[in-house]
């Protein structure tokens, strides 16, 4: 990857993040700060498509784990208005974090694709559709925790923040529409990577820790918009799936790429 | 005339009792009236009143009487006890009147600090001395750039953001669970003051709709009609506990009315959104049990003042950026003011001294007549040049001067140029 861009993007990502840490972000500061996220989404993305664009050998980690961080920064961007500006706090560090392991990360096309060049075009749709879906199970995720720290203060009766944070309700049907839309995505992405697999190593149910792993987090999540449509599983039990499932969906992201020998794996 | 001349007379709520302040109030025509009166008797060159019942105030410029005139007409008001005004009245005088007006309108003086409606009481009382045609340079621009700091304090500080009042602390965490109140039903049960106060306050803030129950049913009806709800009956009070999202209880009933297992199936009916309970009564009309339940959000009184002096302290904090904004904005409007004045005495100057040249021109008049057009006018440019050229530096260091705020300097070089004379 050329790396200047990125490092801009990087240093805007990491700004944003800072400048949640001020306690009483205003309005006024809260929307400059959105202007420098809105920035580095923009930049990265034209770096991550141009990428896309030239790269002849297909893209592999670093890629992956990058478009997760754009994803989730544009997930902030766009949500992040008033006081769900908040969201910032988490979102911005994993976003830098996970931009950061991209850029030290080698680059390393994915082992057993590489004798199958009619599915290269593939691979973006395939990669695009995950990390939506995983962007949106940050989003989620970001919301669910604040969620939680509403209610710890309402309930423990603490007023410094009255006001300040947004309201529950708010935030839960935030929650569920980033869920719904992540699992919608999600769905469409395992669909797709199936169709590589059946062309590439044929056969669509290829198993590795990933697919497997995927296919878990696929049935968590279903479960709980389930449970929730259903079974009134709203509110802290619905942020509590949340924060599960986005933990699993990191490890998907990061670890099993290392471990994995897998044929998603990387490490091979 | 700059700033220096306004002066600023006025007693309010922090100096005068209200059987003070009211032999002062006047109503619209009065304020007319007098503003009429003060100008065509010479009292003032331009004056502007502010009366509310928290404030009567005149700002103005003396005229030729000065700062005695103004005295005098207060003097012929008299206190309840036929007792002269001058122990209530304040006298703020240039600079400190201009920032007494800003404070005003900031509602950094108000006895409820960030108040909304005294902007809205300046911006009257600046168009009733504009029908009465009492603002002149000054107070013109001083009114104008009032009102705009005003708006300032309201946008760029959050003084006027925390509401006062303990309905309003319901409303606080009403939005905390519900974002937008619109849409949102609410129950009051009991009559009791306080019950009515967050009612009210939830039905300014958009609340949808107001169901009130009370054990007697005449009660209930009076109430709803009051406050503009519907009234239910005592039996039905669990059932609509399902159907609304804010119970409010205010009842004199020493035994709760709400236990833990009606609000556990009240959720289930709402398919487990949550639901805010507030509880104004003492003793306490809702089982504290109630907030162990997961989506119950339970608060008594003194919570609801926790919430308040929250809501205060937090005024108070904002009030400091006020402040700081507006001595800021009074500087600022004192120096352009000033540099407004030595603008004009400068313009003064300049049409002093063309009169000077063209008379010396014309007295040497035999010898501009043997002079033909284009040497006249030859003559004239450079006579015009000259002059320019002279004052060119002495202008430039009274401007410099002026900008710096430095007044001294500024009478001196005006005095050195013979403004005097001019």
């Amino acid at each position: 990857m050329d790396r200047i861009p990125y490092i801009a993007v990087l240093l805007a990502y990491g700004l944003v993040g800072l400048a949640h840490l001020h306690p009483g972000i205003g309005e006024r500061l809260g929307e400059r700060v959105r202007t420098v996220a809105w920035t580095g989404v923009v930049l990265h993305g034209l770096a991550l498509l141009l990428r896309m664009v030239t790269t002849t050998i297909g893209p592999g980690f670093p890629e992956a784990i990058s478009a997760g961080a754009l994803g989730i920064m544009g997930a902030y961007a766009l949500a992040g208005k008033g006081r769900l500006s908040a969201l910032g706090l988490l979102l911005a560090p994993l976003a830098t974090v996970l931009l950061g392991t991209a850029l030290v990360v080698p680059h390393r096309q994915v082992a057993a694709l590489e004798h199958s060049d009619a599915v290269i075009p593939w691979l973006p749709v395939h990669l695009g559709l995950v990390f939506f879906g995983i962007a949106s199970f940050a989003l989620s995720f970001a919301v669910a925790v604040l969620y939680l720290l509403v209610r710890r203060e309402l309930k423990n009766k603490r007023f410094d923040r009255l006001g300040r944070l947004p309201s529950l309700e708010v935030l839960d049907s935030l929650q569920f529409r980033a869920t719904l839309f992540g699992f919608g995505a999600l769905t469409l992405g395992i669909g797709v990577g199936g169709g590589i697999a059946a062309v590439a190593l044929d056969e669509p149910w290829a198993w590795d820790p990933k697919v497997g792993f995927s296919l878990l987090l696929w049935a968590w999540y279903g479960a709980s918009l389930q449970l929730r449509l259903v079974g009134g599983w709203r509110g802290k039990w619905a942020a509590l799936f949340a924060i599960v499932g986005f933990a699993g969906a990191l490890f998907s992201l990061l670890g099993l790429n290392f471990v994995s020998t897998g044929w998603h794996g990387y490490g091979g | 005339m700059g700033a220096d001349a306004l002066l600023a007379v006025g007693l309010s709520y922090r100096t005068a009792p209200v059987n003070v302040r009211e032999r002062l109030a006047v109503d619209d025509l009065g304020v007319h009236r007098t503003l009429a009166n003060l100008v065509s008797s010479g009292v003032s060159r331009e004056a502007l009143l502010i009366s509310t019942c928290n404030r009567v105030e005149l700002y103005t410029v003396p005229g030729r009487g000065g700062e005695s005139a103004v005295a005098e007409f207060f003097s012929t008001f008299r206190g309840p006890e036929g007792e002269p005004l001058d122990r209530y009245l304040y006298w703020h005088r240039g600079r400190e009147a201009v920032q007494h007006l800003f404070r005003v309108s900031s509602a950094l003086d108000s006895m409820v600090l960030g108040e909304p409606q005294i902007l809205g009481q300046v911006k009257e009382a600046v168009r009733q001395a504009q029908e009465a045609n009492t603002l002149g340079r000054v107070l013109h621009r001083l009114t104008q750039r009032s009102l705009a700091v005003g708006k300032r304090v309201r946008t760029e500080t959050a003084l006027g953001q925390h509401r006062v009042g303990i309905g309003n602390a319901g409303v606080d965490l009403a939005t905390q669970i519900f974002g937008d109140l619109r849409g949102r039903r609410a129950m009051l049960i009991g009559v009791g003051e306080m019950g009515r106060q967050v009612a009210n306050a939830l039905q300014t803030a958009g609340l949808h709709e107001l169901v009130v129950c009370n054990r007697t049913w005449d009660r209930a009806r009076e109430l709803a009609e009051i406050q503009g709800g519907t009234a239910i009956e005592w039996g039905r009070l669990g059932e609509y506990l399902g159907r609304v999202d804010i119970a409010i209880a205010a009842t004199g009933a020493t035994e709760p009315v709400l236990r833990a297992a009606d609000v556990r199936s009240a959720l289930r009916a709402r398919n487990y959104r949550p639901l805010l309970l507030v509880d104004l009564s003492v003793p306490r009309n809702i089982a504290s049990d109630v907030d162990g339940i997961e989506d119950a959000y339970l608060f008594n009184v003194d919570h609801l003042r926790d919430v308040q002096s929250r809501g205060k302290a937090l005024r108070e904090e904002a009030a400091q950026d006020a402040h700081a904004l507006v001595d800021d904005e009074t500087d600022r409007f004192m120096t352009s003011l000033a540099e407004l004045d030595v603008s004009e005495r400068i313009g003064g100057l300049v049409r002093h001294f063309e009169a000077v040249r063209a008379a010396e021109i014309e007295r040497s008049g035999r010898l501009v007549a043997e002079l033909d057009d284009e040497q006249r006018e030859a003559l004239d440019a450079m006579s015009r040049a000259l002059v320019k050229k002279v004052l060119h530096q002495p202008l430039q260091a009274l401007r410099q001067a002026a900008r710096e705020g430095d007044a001294e300097r500024v009478e001196a070089i005006l005095h050195a140029l013979g403004e005097e004379d001019a």
